[in-house]
């Protein structure tokens, strides 16, 4: 114990130690104010501290920086179109499908083509775009509407089809699309999976591509992940080439 | 041969005891108040919590105790009585996931409607989907892009690969899981029990997808957007410091449903189902197309994620 209390000297009392006082002359004193300097500094570090703790002085970390909910037509589910099929469950405005409110009935109508032997739209019509496979050789209207019942499609083995049954009509060209699709692996698919439960929900051709332009149209993409830090890295190389 | 200044001979004397605690007191004050974050912690575990058994160690009467403690959880912080349960596998059950290159057009909805599906961080963003963009001709992931945001997509001369969990047949992860709190379900489903995650995060670093993601911080999702329709391994809200991943929306299609990935997509890029039934979607896929790869097929781990091309 006493040895200990030699090597520790703030242990000794404040009025000096014989033994060690005996041994090291003049120390106990030196040794005295700097244990109580060290302690009282000690001390006054921890109540800074305690202080700094308690007011937060420190600051608490930088919040993450805000990011904006994406809006919810990224969330929507609907199709792209809606097809003839759709409007007319949904008991909608047909009018725009009554062909003989211009056309006379039993007439074909009269097709007209310019000198590339491309189809001339005609002005009533000017809201639909031909671009039916990129070889053009498609912009004839009667390849899938019956000329003499327009209210009617007809496939190229002259099958007739309403307006509403449009599935098979694309399918009557692009067989090995539609073995896909009455698959369930061509196109999109919503519902149940496992059929025991419930029905899948398979959608038309026409729900996602225009009959007369079939080509999937682009969009702007949802945004992308959010950066992490507040300025954005520099473009990579590859990104500034486009 | 010392002399002792007080009666017990420890050396301590009234002047060095005070001082001595004076510095104690201080340093422990110090300390205590260094510790204050602690009193807003939000999520302090709860001794039912705290003592819940391993998942697959649970009774059916203690699962449906662990659900009421969920349910009441969800509804204090989100005020909003949430349908919680534990779906199983299914017998004879096996899920693949096949993606078309040749439709995704990279519109990153699959991204949002997961997010929006499992509940996941909006703040810090946490997704489990990430889409690359890279070259037609290449496949070089380390180069692809993932903050493409031009006007329109598809862009010309690129395609775009969604990545997510690939649920392989022989995952990393669960092999590198010191606490198994991530395994391998029998209809091949990696799951995570958020209760019995520690946080350490080499799951993370197993994967080669990048398919995991951590809580860094609390979660903060919106009540509004929060989807009461949860189970215990799927989207229930998590808490900070554990991982989660795509589980294949196990709430959805436990129930026989489809992903919300693939609901979502507008092109039907996506395909899901039940490879062990030879007239499902997948069945046909893999006997048909041309199933181009499994993600890094080298590493060995097997992935159940199929990306396809149509001819």
């Amino acid at each position: 114990m006493c040895r200990i209390g030699r090597n520790r000297p703030r242990k000794s009392s404040a009025g000096g130690n014989a033994g060690v006082m005996a041994r090291q002359p003049g120390n106990g004193v030196n040794a005295e104010i700097k244990t109580r300097s060290t302690l009282s500094l000690l001390a006054a570090v921890f109540g800074v501290l305690t202080l700094v703790f308690i007011a937060d002085l420190l600051g608490k970390p930088a919040k993450p920086a805000s990011i904006p909910l994406v809006g919810t037509n990224f969330l929507d589910r609907a199709t792209v179109r809606r097809s003839y099929a759709d409007l007319i469950k949904a008991k909608e405005d047909l009018s725009d499908f009554d062909c003989y409110v211009c056309h006379e009935k039993g007439k074909a109508p009269h097709l007209r083509f310019d000198t590339n032997q491309s189809l001339i739209i005609p002005k009533e019509h000017a809201n639909i775009v031909m671009h039916h496979g990129t070889h053009e050789r498609n912009n004839n209207c009667f390849n899938c509407h019956n000329e003499t019942n327009l209210e009617q499609l007809q496939t190229k083995d002259k099958r007739e089809l309403k307006l509403s049954n449009s599935t098979p009509l694309c399918g009557s060209c692009h067989g090995p699309t539609y073995r896909d699709w009455e698959a369930g692996v061509h196109g999109r698919t919503s519902g149940y999976w496992d059929h025991t439960q419930g029905e899948m929900d398979r959608k038309d051709c026409v729900n996602c591509h225009n009959p007369h332009s079939p080509k999937f149209p682009g969009r702007k993409p949802a945004p992308g992940p959010h950066p992490l830090r507040e300025t954005p890295e520099p473009a990579s190389p590859t990104e500034i080439q486009h | 041969m010392s002399v002792p200044t007080n009666p017990t001979g420890s050396g301590m004397n009234r002047r060095s005891f005070l001082r001595t605690s004076a510095v104690v007191t201080t340093g422990l004050a110090a300390l205590a108040a260094s510790l204050k974050p602690l009193m807003e912690m939000k999520d302090f575990p709860t001794a039912e919590r705290f003592m819940q058994k391993y998942y697959k160690e649970l009774t059916a009467a203690e699962m449906e105790n662990v659900l009421a403690r969920i349910t009441n959880e969800v509804e204090k912080e989100y005020g909003l009585r949430p349908h919680v349960r534990d779906y199983k596998p299914k017998n004879g059950v096996e899920f693949v996931y096949c993606l078309n290159l040749t439709r995704c057009i990279g519109c990153r909805k699959c991204v949002h409607a997961c997010v929006a599906e499992n509940n996941q961080s909006r703040n810090p963003e946490i997704q489990y989907i990430r889409v690359l963009k890279m070259p037609h001709g290449s496949l070089n992931l380390e180069e692809a892009q993932h903050n493409y945001d031009p006007e329109q997509v598809p862009e010309k001369g690129f395609f775009y690969m969604p990545v997510q969990c690939q649920q392989c047949k022989n995952p990393p992860c669960v092999k590198v899981c010191p606490v198994h709190a991530t395994w391998q379900e029998t209809d091949g489903i990696t799951v995570i029990d958020y209760d019995w995650c520690i946080g350490c995060r080499y799951c993370e670093a197993a994967c080669p997808y990048w398919a995991r993601r951590f809580n860094w911080t609390r979660p903060e999702i919106p009540k509004e957007r929060l989807n009461p329709e949860m189970s215990y391994l799927g989207n229930r809200p998590r808490r900070q410091g554990v991982m989660e991943k795509c589980h294949f929306c196990i709430q959805r299609t436990r129930q026989g449903k489809y992903p919300a990935c693939l609901e979502v997509c507008p092109t039907g890029a996506r395909k899901f189902g039940n490879v062990l039934d030879p007239n499902s979607e997948v069945a046909y896929i893999l006997s048909t197309k041309r199933v181009f790869i499994q993600l890094k097929e080298e590493v060995g781990t097997s992935p159940r994620f199929f990306y396809y091309f149509d001819v």
